[in-house]
């Protein structure tokens, strides 16, 4: 399994904020020269601009699969607007903000619950992902150029991300959400070069920063590696022991950008890319600064004073992807495979045993994934995926093992991943229910379904049902006590 | 003697059914004499404007269900004809600007010259920010929801059928149900009867209407193997002035299914011809261009 974990949330008494004011006034200055001449634009002429967005409400409910009693995970409450305005025949300026607030977090005042402490994190829109996007596009028959907020997707795998790995990721509802909501838009360059038609070369700069995040201790889909050492935290200060944790992030200087270079073509109908994205990670990785044990009346080893840090590491990836339809006659005629393979050299890895890591150090992984799709019965989509994630662990100290980031359970050098997705639709495309199975190894895996339907143009309900199985030290099955049933009514303009 | 009649026939036969192919970007009108499957050659042409160089129209759609409850999409179509240089004949994105739910959604579509290829198929899906190679739909699918099938709005090519021609007549007239006019009443028409070559096919046989002024199919009837009438698709057109030229465009065009009286009626507007569209407006890149 790829190791995609985000950063912790827990207060950082140590975090360096120099770097970090220098970055928001740039980021400020730049939304102010995009936005305040949005009135003039608008003075100058209403048919130049274009509007839509949505009010959302979303009610997480998890299933009663577990000791606990049915209770609201989530009452999510989102409004989203997107602002087009058509400056020229080739320059467009683009906006969309979007906004949300939990009220489960006021809500919830049961007991023991996390949630008040969680308010601050998972309440409402966290840190600049209230922008969605704001930029500039200029776009002519060769050139492309897309300056500003966005988002940059790469690879042709469904759920599974290989090569796209651009964005960092908000992971607080684990890989539930659509993709695009997964992502954290960042302020960065895209360029598009075609030489031919067909054939194109992207080249992204991005000198802005952000660390991918994840759900804070104890909220519904926390990972099972965070709340362990939120649990631990508070057992080594109840005995006498310290656990100070630093957040080091890059400057966000132009000499710290990420950048990445993709290049994609066709030969006859086969349609490929090669990837290379040069870097600091999304994801922080932590290691263990210093350790002093402390004499404590019980005894355990594993109490003192710790010096954890989270670090974000410069590492490269390197890739290919590729799709083609069968378009000829025959039996595969309808069959679309689609494919891509990563390289990552020197990702930390996490070493260590069962719910104990030891040792973080680089490692090059590989990870490959083949998808097949088809229709069949005239309108059922059936979409296969097999994925395999290989550690190069030439560097494991000692006897250790590899471990989940998600979980700190312990992991094979090679893990398997299936995925079967099947959709369809009924009422002329009123009603569009889909399935989608996720199966790893050691019996790890999810289902999901979901139901959209079309209540009015305007209207959309959506009816869903995730549900976890596997060991508590899956990536999945850290969630088997948590299933959740989800209900979403969205009114658009 | 026996087998000099016999070869005689079937270079008949074909040529019956399998006309040369008409030239790109060029406009044929049909006249009396013409054999049914010439007829309905000139037909697809204008059906897929490829006498045109490339084509932009907005359109309307109208999803309407017996009771009278109406949901509604609205598409921008691209094409560009790519006439004789590869082996594409051409190229078409259509994009959905209405309702919001679905805007943005994009797809981009290739038509191969060699009617035994399917088209080439990518999606632009705005819940994933992504452009993606799709598997061509089934032909008989609906086309996104409505009551036409994939086939009738977009794959169904010249070859796929055997055609007869059953006479000629001044058409009764339809009314579109959107607006409660009476169109087409009157017309000089070629009556054609399409049967498809594929066995156990949705329809067993379509009965045309083909408006000898123009070439294009302004009626068509769809038959089950009972014989039952169980579909009419009405299409409205019109004639543009493009240099010279009077390109015939389909302005209206009005499905219903006869089963379960639901009916899709798309008004199309905003037709525009040889602009000079850019073929890179056809690529993967233009459709990674979307905003929504």
């Amino acid at each position: 399994m790829v190791d995609l974990h985000p950063a912790l949330f827990i207060k950082m008494s140590n975090m360096k904020f120099s770097f970090r004011k220098r970055g928001n006034d740039m980021k400020r200055w730049l939304f102010y020269v995009l936005l305040i001449p949005l009135p003039l634009y608008a003075a100058d002429s209403a048919d130049k601009i274009e509007y839509s967005g949505y009010v959302k409400t979303e009610t997480w409910i998890k299933n009663y699969n577990d000791q606990e009693h049915l209770s609201l995970s989530s009452w999510k409450n989102t409004v989203d607007v997107a602002l087009q305005y058509t400056m020229s025949d080739k320059w467009t300026f683009f906006f969309h903000p979007r906004y949300f607030y939990d009220a489960a977090y006021s809500l919830r005042t049961d007991y023991n619950s996390y949630y008040d402490k969680n308010q601050e994190s998972m309440g409402n829109t966290q840190r600049t992902e209230w922008l969605r996007d704001c930029y500039f596009d200029y776009t002519s028959p060769q050139l492309d150029l897309r300056l500003g907020k966005q988002q940059v997707v790469w690879g042709m795998a469904d759920g599974i991300p290989l090569l796209d790995r651009v964005m960092p990721f908000d992971l607080s509802y684990y890989w539930l959400p659509d993709f695009a909501d997964i992502r954290i838009p960042l302020w960065m360059m895209k360029m598009e070069y075609s030489p031919k038609v067909d054939s194109t070369l992207q080249l992204l700069v991005i000198p802005d920063f952000e660390a991918s995040r994840s759900a804070p201790p104890h909220a519904p889909f926390a990972f099972k590696s965070f709340n362990d050492f939120d649990s631990f935290r508070n057992f080594n200060a109840a005995i006498g022991g310290t656990t100070d944790l630093r957040l080091y992030q890059p400057a966000k200087q132009f000499k710290n950008s990420r950048v990445g270079v993709r290049w994609r073509s066709m030969v006859g109908n086969l349609e490929y890319t090669f990837n290379w994205l040069y870097g600091y990670s999304t994801n922080a990785y932590t290691y263990t600064d210093s350790f002093f044990p402390t004499p404590n009346p019980f005894d355990p080893p594993f109490i003192g004073d710790y010096q954890f840090s989270r670090r974000h590491k410069l590492m490269q990836m390197m890739g290919f992807s590729f799709n083609r339809s069968f378009v000829e006659r025959g039996p595969l005629e309808g069959l679309t495979i689609r494919g891509e393979f990563a390289y990552l050299k020197d990702e930390p890895t996490y070493y260590g045993t069962e719910g104990s890591r030891q040792s973080t150090e680089p490692s090059d992984k590989y990870a490959y994934v083949l998808g097949f799709d088809k229709n069949f019965f005239t309108n059922w989509l059936f979409s296969v995926q097999f994925a395999q994630f290989i550690h190069e662990d030439a560097d494991r100290p000692g006897n250790l093992q590899i471990l989940n980031a998600y979980t700190y359970g312990t992991m094979e050098k090679i893990e398997n991943t299936l995925t079967l997705k099947i959709a369809t639709d009924f009422l002329h495309e009123r009603l569009q229910p889909e399935v989608l199975v996720i199966y790893g190894d050691d019996n790890d895996g999810r289902i999901s379904f979901k139901t959209k339907y079309e209540l009015r143009d305007n209207l959309w309900l959506t009816l869903g049902y995730h549900h976890f199985w596997g060991s508590v030290w899956g990536s999945n099955g850290q969630f088997r006590n948590n299933d959740q049933i989800v209900f979403e009514a969205k009114y658009t303009y | 003697m026996k087998w000099g009649t016999l070869i005689v026939v079937f270079i008949l036969c074909i040529f019956a059914v399998e006309a040369l192919p008409l030239e790109y970007h060029r406009l044929y009108v049909p006249a009396s004499g013409m054999s049914a499957g010439e007829i309905m050659e000139i037909a697809y042409h204008n059906k897929y404007s490829l006498f045109a160089k490339d084509f932009q129209q907005e359109g309307n759609v109208f999803y309407v269900d017996p009771s009278g409850f109406t949901r509604k999409r609205i598409w921008e179509r691209l094409r560009i004809v790519e006439g004789d240089k590869g082996d594409i004949s051409y190229k078409d994105l259509i994009a959905i600007t209405y309702p919001t739910e679905v805007k943005g959604l994009a797809v981009l579509t290739w038509t191969y010259k060699d009617y035994q290829k399917d088209q080439e198929v990518w999606l632009w899906i705005p819940s994933l920010k992504k452009a993606r190679k799709i598997s061509a739909s089934e032909d008989d699918d609906a086309f996104m929801g409505s009551d036409l099938t994939v086939e009738e709005v977009s794959t169904r090519r010249f070859e796929d059928e055997t055609y007869e021609l059953k006479g000629e007549d001044a058409f009764k007239g339809y009314t579109l149900e959107e607006t409660g006019e009476m169109k087409a009443q009157g017309a000089p028409c070629f009556i054609i009867e399409c049967r498809p070559k594929k066995s156990h096919w949705y329809y067993d046989k379509r009965v045309v209407w083909v408006d000898k002024s123009h070439g294009g199919i302004i009626f068509e009837e769809y038959y089950d193997k009972t014989g039952r009438k169980f579909k009419t698709v009405s299409r409205e057109w019109d004639l543009i002035d493009v240099n010279g030229q009077r390109y015939p465009t389909q302005i209206s065009l009005e499905c219903k299914d006869l089963r379960t009286n639901h009916r899709t009626t798309i008004l199309m507007s905003n037709t525009r011809y040889d602009q000079g569209i850019d073929e890179q407006n056809f690529t993967v890149k233009a459709l990674m261009r979307s905003r929504w």
